[in-house]
């Protein structure tokens, strides 16, 4: 079976079930008619034969040639039953099954009878049907009754409903997971980074029985946990710091105020519903429009908002880079924003209807536009403005004088320093020209002081005749000395102007005022192509009630604010749903929903719906506070079990029932975080610009800064400091330059989002934890630490090393083998320097060190380290 | 246009083949003699064990190994492959029927004749476009299958239809299929190698090599596009030879006795696997991707000299290079989903093909003078084709067609295919294949059986069920078309 049960089965299924009961149009039939017959009977234009098979009424039209579509009462002489029966219908695609036929069939000798009144008037194309809003995920959330276990396992519902699933199955938790164990996991959870060998023995010693919710306040608590859960809230948002598109991949070089302002949301546990609503809207919660942002920015809250709104700015973008088609280019990097914010806040494929009626979920095309048309008058493609013209200056009107003021200076410097050079150039002149034939020099002299467009033909003859008389340029040709006073004196200015006070931008998007585009629906997506207006709104499947968008006083058409209100109403069936099940995920490593970007009919189903909508509701009922949600997650039994369990793996090896805690590699971002932590060269440094990547002369990017030569070729990367050491969440995303230790393990490549990461076990892993510079540098930096904290202790270092990696100590044939190692490599490298002729300057060589590396370096290489239990 | 790709979901359909049902298909399928054993003998209660060591097949194989020069996007085979008069005569006017539009509402119903000359080409005298002159030098070692068939409307489906036999992703491709039935003939070099465009992988990422569901081992390993195509093969100075076997040595130690405290995830098996693999990969990997001692007629052949084709024909040297060493499956990718052309056509498929005939002929003929095309099959094809009406008709150098999976074109050769054979029909148009059909399950069992598997019988056990290729599907090994 494949994962999915595909949509086919589904209705084989559906179909054979409904032969035991009365069968109804809208539940057996219709969906039958939907898969098979009504794209051309229905959904297009005109429909084939003139026949529409959308509802039961339009099927009592006769046919064009005589005839009825169907006669109630009676199959055989239904026309309808003997095409499909003969297999002359459907014409295109697959045939419908045996049991099909009987449903239309039994359907028809039942009477063809709809149980509900049917819509007055249907438009073109998609109508959406009461079935269609019976989809799972568009029903209201529901607060499910929890289940009564009577086990004294049950810390929370959340075991409640996981216990009854498991022990419908006959399986039952697994036993608590040891507490080394637990400790290492809940921590490199929740902050991405290890535990210490102070905290795991803490921990362990600590019997008071709510030992282990005091762990995780800390780690809630801890700094460290926003710039962990952040990074899974830039994964699907599309975070990077580069514009993408355009091969040139050009610096996106403000969106990290961005990337802050989410760390600190998760810091602060600010309620969801305010972060959705900033990030949609923060522009039009501030009171800015483009005009007047920088003016509101000057509130240091107003400023938060629109910096959140950079949201809707993180898409590829090529219209800055010279994009060829300028149109598509934008339309593009609008198709992109509605991608991600659909995505992301829906769980839906709503992008797979921007050409045409979604295939598979009840998304017209014209749902497509509506949802565009909330976002469409910040975005305006007719009036683009490119991402240099949506950054805002963070100058204070001080600022902004002073600035202005030094930037006069400097242009009286430029001023002066021209002067200089004519001056000069006149001076050399006059020198010359005296050289020239008597009669050449007033005319010469003339000519000179024509402008170029206005020189006569004789003019410009006679000065080639004396080009070196001319002067007007190129005075260092003339007069190095001169040159280097008018160069001296534009070094003034080029001074001055590294006096102003530097200039922060924010990226945001923001409306024009009193300016609203109209939206229309594009043929086949295509621009070009302009079809009927829409108003703004909701997918029609899961519309409540018209969006009423309200103006601001400011002028922003008020839109995505209403939107925003919409999704955080707690009415919203998709946005707390989608969420949870995100959290869930990131916490117990598959989804509820395992198809965390699809909640629609080509996702998975749910298995445990009850505890989703539970989390749902508690979610919204608790104040959209993730932190208190987190807290009932990773406290519960079913997070707290052991990653071992015979009958759950056996039975489930999915874990879909989690009967076990599901082992799970770290991530890209906790692998190379937890090597620097161990390695004591973490430099916990928060917030800022990010950090530079460079390409070293191996291929590999790295962080650090290119070092180039005359012909541009790189010659070295160069250190930068202690910022080759900050946390991942830090260093620059370049959409065509990964880090290559965070790529090699799985960290996404932003076109435009990442919904779920894969976890992949391939040979180039191997290769860089064996070769790769930044592995071996950091497996001395380790072995380092370790000699520094026990000196001349062999056994200290290596018992050391366990504990900081593994939170445990190693068994004594551990350490034998260790010892072993370490003597026998401690020798080959020692022969190794033997045998090799070192530069003067080179520090000297030290075996024991390079042997401990080395052991330091098969520690993170092994799966001990690599997998969380 | 694009769908949304999940990122991979691959790490949470983990493989789960194990338990006594997985150990009884196992001894049953033993029983017969006649199968592959994927799965190493294992005593009830334990874990199975995967690995990479060469399988028998269930019956003697034709093919060892397969190159998929996979073309995104859904080239034009009335255009390239498959003449149709009728387009011609109908040429401008309104198509004369119904067509299966990706998109009803917005097609144009003008026929589009194909603006490219056809003329039979090798002795057997196959019908093929000037726009592949270079494909028409080795006609008569081809199958030409004109009559391919999914009827899957759009990319995603229509990709993971003919990569892992079903409309939905997350499930194993072709290549995973192979080198877990079959192992690998290579323990120096990954099983499934897949070469990236420098443009960027298909719109569908990672999916186009995934495992799925099958266990790690058997995932596609990605190359890059450049040199170096795979980064850190260099042990350090100091650590080069036996210190690092050492270091390997006890990694290898540790390894396993995790595992043993963690029996039955297959994720840390695959992890041991490939740090053996990765050890060995150090040389052999190097010189297998390294074109620099190709003598120059071979660089010449495949077009190396020709900034137009360098790219291509580097790769394809390289896919030769990876399976005369026992590489099981190598897919050469293209970038995006470049020949999806609903515009531009004129222009762009010209383009499409100058970067590609040449080399992927050359990879033929160089295949066959080593005498390796005979165990290796190649493939050419994308994942749809096209209609044969235009789209976007705002002027006939902005023309193109949409897609179509009711028929289309793609090209094999070797391996047990017949040489210089055209199979199947599609209608008087192009636009539906009519008279033996081949749907993507049919391509998929006639594959497999020129490797000597049994599509049915080739199934790894998951949640109960024995799941399949092609996946309970009717599928039909087209016997006519193999020699």
């Amino acid at each position: 079976m494949p994962f999915r049960v595909s949509l086919f089965l589904l209705l084989t299924a559906v179909a054979a079930r409904a032969l035991d009961r009365e069968v109804t149009f809208e539940r057996d039939v219709r969906p039958i008619l939907k898969a098979h017959c009504t794209h051309c009977h229905g959904e297009e234009e005109k429909p084939k034969g003139g026949v529409d098979l959308r509802l039961r009424r339009f099927m009592d039209k006769p046919l064009e040639g005589g005839g009825h579509v169907l006669v109630p009462g009676k199959p055989g002489e239904s026309e309808m039953v003997q095409l499909i029966r003969e297999g002359e219908m459907p014409k295109k695609g697959k045939k419908l099954t045996a049991e099909q036929i009987a449903v239309i069939e039994k359907w028809i000798a039942q009477g063809a009878k709809v149980t509900k009144p049917e819509p007055e008037t249907l438009a073109l194309g998609m109508f959406i049907t009461d079935e269609d809003r019976e989809w799972w995920a568009f029903k209201p959330i529901a607060r499910p009754a929890v289940p009564q276990t009577g086990s004294d396992r049950v810390r929370s519902p959340i075991d409640a409903f996981v216990l009854a699933k498991l022990r419908e199955q006959k399986l039952d938790f697994a036993p608590e997971a040891e507490k080394r164990a637990l400790i290492r996991r809940v921590t490199l959870d929740l902050t991405g980074l290890p535990p210490t060998p102070t905290e795991v023995d803490g921990f362990v010693a600590d019997t008071a029985p709510d030992a282990y919710e005091k762990l995780v306040d800390r780690l809630l608590a801890s700094p460290a946990y926003g710039e962990r859960w952040a990074r899974h809230w830039l994964d699907v948002a599309g975070y990077a710091d580069s514009n993408g598109f355009m091969e040139v991949d050009s610096p996106r070089l403000h969106a990290w105020r961005y990337r802050d302002y989410v760390i600190r949301a998760f810091n602060d546990d600010k309620p969801w519903s305010g972060f959705i609503a900033e990030q949609l809207a923060g522009d039009e919660l501030a009171g800015a429009t483009h005009a007047d942002t920088q003016q509101v920015m000057l509130d240091p809250h107003k400023r938060d908002q629109l910096v959140a709104t950079a949201f809707l700015r993180l898409g590829p973008d090529g219209t800055d880079d010279g994009a060829p088609d300028t149109k598509l280019a934008r339309n593009q990097a609008i198709a992109e924003e509605i991608r991600i914010v659909s995505s992301s806040l829906l769980g839906l494929t709503v992008a797979c209807a921007q050409c045409h009626d979604h295939r598979y979920d009840p998304i017209s095309q014209a749902d497509y536009y509506r949802f565009r048309a909330i976002f469409d008058p910040a975005y305006d493609w007719q009036k683009w403005r490119n991402p240099s013209q949506r950054l805002y200056s963070l100058y204070t009107p001080e600022e902004r004088a002073k600035a202005d003021a030094i930037e006069k200076q400097i242009g009286d410097i430029n001023r002066e320093a021209q002067a200089m050079s004519k001056k000069f150039l006149d001076e050399i002149f006059e020198k010359e020209v005296v050289k020239l034939p008597e009669a050449e020099r007033e005319p010469y002299r003339a000519a000179r002081a024509t402008a170029e467009k206005d020189r006569t033909p004789e003019q410009k003859a006679l000065l080639k005749k004396y080009p070196s008389a001319l002067a007007l340029y190129s005075l260092d040709l003339y007069d190095k000395d001169a040159q280097k006073k008018v160069l001296d004196k534009i070094a003034e200015g080029t001074k001055l102007r590294a006096t102003k006070p530097p200039e922060g931008m924010v990226m945001a998007l923001t409306e024009v005022k009193g300016v609203v585009p109209g939206t229309r629906v594009m043929n086949r997506g295509d621009h070009d192509q302009p079809k009927q207006f829409v108003e703004p709104g909701e997918l029609s499947v899961i519309e409540r009630a018209p969006l009423a968008p309200k103006p601001t006083d400011t002028g922003s058409t008020g839109r995505r604010l209403a939107y925003a209100r919409w999704l955080t109403s707690g009415q919203h069936p998709l946005v707390a749903r989608v969420l949870v099940n995100r959290f869930w995920l990131h916490h117990f490593g598959r989804g509820l929903v395992n198809t965390p970007g699809d909640f629609g009919a080509l996702g998975e189903a749910p298995t445990h719906p009850e505890l989703l909508d539970w989390l749902a509701s508690d979610f919204m009922q608790g104040g959209w506070k993730l932190k208190r949600l987190q807290r009932l997650m990773v406290t519960s039994t079913t997070y707290r079990q052991s990653s071992l369990s015979d009958a759950s793996s056996k039975a489930d090896p999915d874990n879909k029932l989690y009967g076990r805690f599901k082992m799970q590699r770290l991530d890209a971002e906790a692998l190379r975080d937890t090597m620097l932590a161990a390695a004591g060269t973490l430099n916990r440094a928060a917030f800022g610009p990010p950090i530079g990547i460079a390409r070293d002369l191996s291929g590999r990017i790295v962080v650090g800064q290119e070092e180039l030569n005359a012909n541009r070729d790189i010659v070295k990367v160069k250190s930068l400091g202690k910022d080759d050491f900050r946390r991942s969440i830090y260093v620059q995303v370049r959409r065509k330059q990964p880090l290559t230790v965070l790529e090699a393990f799985d960290a996404p490549v932003m076109t435009p989002n990442c919904e779920l990461r894969s976890s992949s076990t391939v040979a180039p892993q191997s290769l860089l934890l064996m070769n790769d510079t930044f592995v071996l540098d950091t497996a001395r930096a380790f072995a380092t630490r370790l000699r520094g904290e026990s000196q001349g202790d062999a056994r200290g270092q290596i018992v050391n090393a366990w504990r900081i990696l593994f939170g445990r100590s190693p068994q004594e044939p551990d350490m034998q083998r260790a010892l072993a190692y370490i003597a026998e490599q401690t020798e080959a490298v020692r022969n190794y320097h033997h045998g090799i002729q070192h530069a003067k300057d080179a520090p000297a060589p030290d075996p024991h060190l390079d042997a401990l590396a080395s052991y330091c370096q098969v520690l993170f290489s092994s799966n001990r380290f690599l997998y969380v239990e | 246009m694009n769908h949304p790709h999940l990122c991979s979901r691959r790490h949470f359909l983990h493989a789960g083949g194990f338990g006594l049902g997985t150990l009884a298909l196992a001894e049953l399928l033993r029983g017969d003699g006649l199968l592959a054993a994927p799965v190493k003998p294992h005593a009830p209660g334990e874990s199975p064990r995967f690995d990479l060591v060469p399988k028998a097949p269930h019956f003697a194989p034709k093919a060892k190994a397969m190159i998929s020069l996979f073309m995104m996007g859904g080239p034009s085979q009335m255009d390239l492959f498959d003449p149709k008069p009728m387009l011609q005569k109908y040429d401008g006017q309104k198509f004369p029927g119904e067509i299966k539009y990706d998109n009803l509402a917005q097609a144009s119903s003008k026929v589009f004749g194909s603006p490219w000359k056809f003329a039979p080409r090798g002795q057997c005298g196959m019908e093929l476009s000037e726009l592949l002159p270079n494909l028409a030098e080795v006609a008569d070692d081809i199958t030409l299958i004109r009559s391919m068939h999914s009827g899957v409307n759009n990319h995603g489906q229509g990709l993971y239809a003919l990569l892992n036999g079903r409309v939905t992703p997350g499930r194993p491709t072709i290549g995973s299929w192979l080198t877990y039935g079959l192992g690998s003939e290579t323990q120096e070099l990954p099983a499934y190698m897949v070469l990236a465009h420098p443009g960027g992988l298909p719109t569908f990422q990672g999916e186009h090599f995934t495992n799925g569901w099958l266990p790690a081992l058997y995932q596609g390993t990605l190359i890059r596009p450049a040199e170096p195509r795979i980064l850190n093969l260099d042990p350090p100075a100091h650590l080069a030879g036996r210190p690092q076997d050492r270091q390997l040595d006890l990694l290898k130690s540790i390894n396993e006795q995790h595992l043993a405290e963690h029996p039955g995830e297959l994720d840390l098996q695959a992890r041991i696997s490939s740090y053996e693999l990765a050890a060995k990969m150090q040389t052999a990997a190097k010189e297998a991707l390294d074109i620099s001692n190709e003598p120059d007629h071979i660089k010449k052949l495949y077009g190396v000299d020709d900034p137009k084709t360098r790219d291509y024909a580097t790769r394809c040297i390289i896919a030769r290079r990876l399976v005369e060493r026992g590489v099981r499956f190598v897919q050469v990718l293209n970038s995006g989903q470049s020949w999806d052309q609903h515009g531009s056509l004129i222009s762009a498929l010209p383009a499409n093909c100058i970067a590609t005939d040449r080399p992927s002929a050359a990879l033929i003929i160089d295949l066959k003078q080593r005498g390796l095309l005979d165990s290796t099959v190649v493939h050419w094809g994308g994942e749809m084709g096209r209609l044969p009406v235009l789209q976007n008709d705002a002027g006939r150098d902005k023309w193109g067609r949409d897609h179509n999976t009711y028929g289309f074109s793609q090209w094999v050769a070797g391996g047990g295919f017949k040489r210089g054979c055209v199979y199947g029909e599609t209608d008087e148009f192009s636009h539906h294949a009519v008279k033996d059909i081949v749907h993507h399950y049919d391509w998929h069992a006639t594959l497999l059986h020129c490797f000597g598997l049994d599509h049915k019988r080739l199934t790894y056990k998951r949640n109960g069920t024995a799941a399949s290729l092609t996946d309970g599907q009717e599928a039909r090994v087209v016997k006519e078309i193999l020699a």
